[in-house]
């Protein structure tokens, strides 16, 4: 789906997911989504369908459950991010600093190295990041959409 | 998308798992593949990249060759 073929309702759907979990760190759901904009949940899930389908958001497999709103995860995850003074969880260690990047804030990511579980924390201040370690990407990018919960 | 030690740390990582060595960037990198990739999403006229787009945004991070091709 191009962005020329979204509705203004799933725009306003996009939307509402988004800045609700930038404004609270929690990724709302289909209930109060429609809730929230007053709309059937028929119709709610139809849009988060094409929103998923737009690789926008991806559903929990078999469900209509958001588990990702890039950069956010739905579920706590490996990758805590702390800014605003809120709590997030990113989906990867990208979409740990995409958080702060998103919110235009300072953060700290506090997660752990994947081979030994020894805890590490980036520290995003002032535009810049302070980190040890070293980023790896498994999957060539051409790849990611093939399983994103892998990737 | 995983955050290791060292070199050392990721070969051990992949070698368990019977993986391949993919690609790695330091933290720096990432957090400019981040602010390319996530500012302004909460604005309302936030859309996502096209894969030229994509590939120019990699590109200017220095992440080039097959491994960041989207074609």
């Amino acid at each position: 789906m191009t962005a020329g073929e979204f509705t203004e309702f799933d725009r306003d759907v996009r939307l509402h997911v988004f800045r609700r979990a930038a404004d609270t760190g929690v990724v709302p759901q289909l209930q109060e989504i429609a809730a929230v904009l007053g709309h059937a949940p028929d119709a709610v899930e139809a849009s988060l369908r094409r929103l998923a389908d737009a690789r926008l958001l991806v559903l929990a497999p078999g469900s209509t459950a958001i588990w990702m709103a890039p950069p956010f995860s739905a579920v706590p995850t490996d990758f805590t991010v702390t800014s605003r003074g809120r709590t997030y969880f990113g989906n990867c260690i990208w979409d740990a600093l995409g958080i702060p990047a998103l919110l235009d804030a300072d953060g700290l990511v506090e997660t752990a190295c994947a081979d030994c579980g020894a805890p590490q924390a980036l520290e995003v201040r002032a535009g810049a990041v302070r980190s040890g370690g070293i980023v790896h990407f498994s999957v060539p990018a051409a790849r990611w959409w093939v399983n994103i919960g892998f990737t | 998308m995983l955050l290791f030690r060292s070199e050392e740390h990721i070969d051990r990582w992949c070698a368990r798992r019977a993986l391949p060595r993919g690609a790695t960037m330091t933290p720096e990198q990432t957090w400019r593949l981040a602010r390319a990739w996530y500012a302004g999403k909460l604005e309302a006229g936030w859309r996502r990249k096209t894969g030229d787009e994509a590939e120019a945004v990699f590109a200017e991070i220095g992440l080039t060759g097959a491994f960041w091709a989207l074609r």
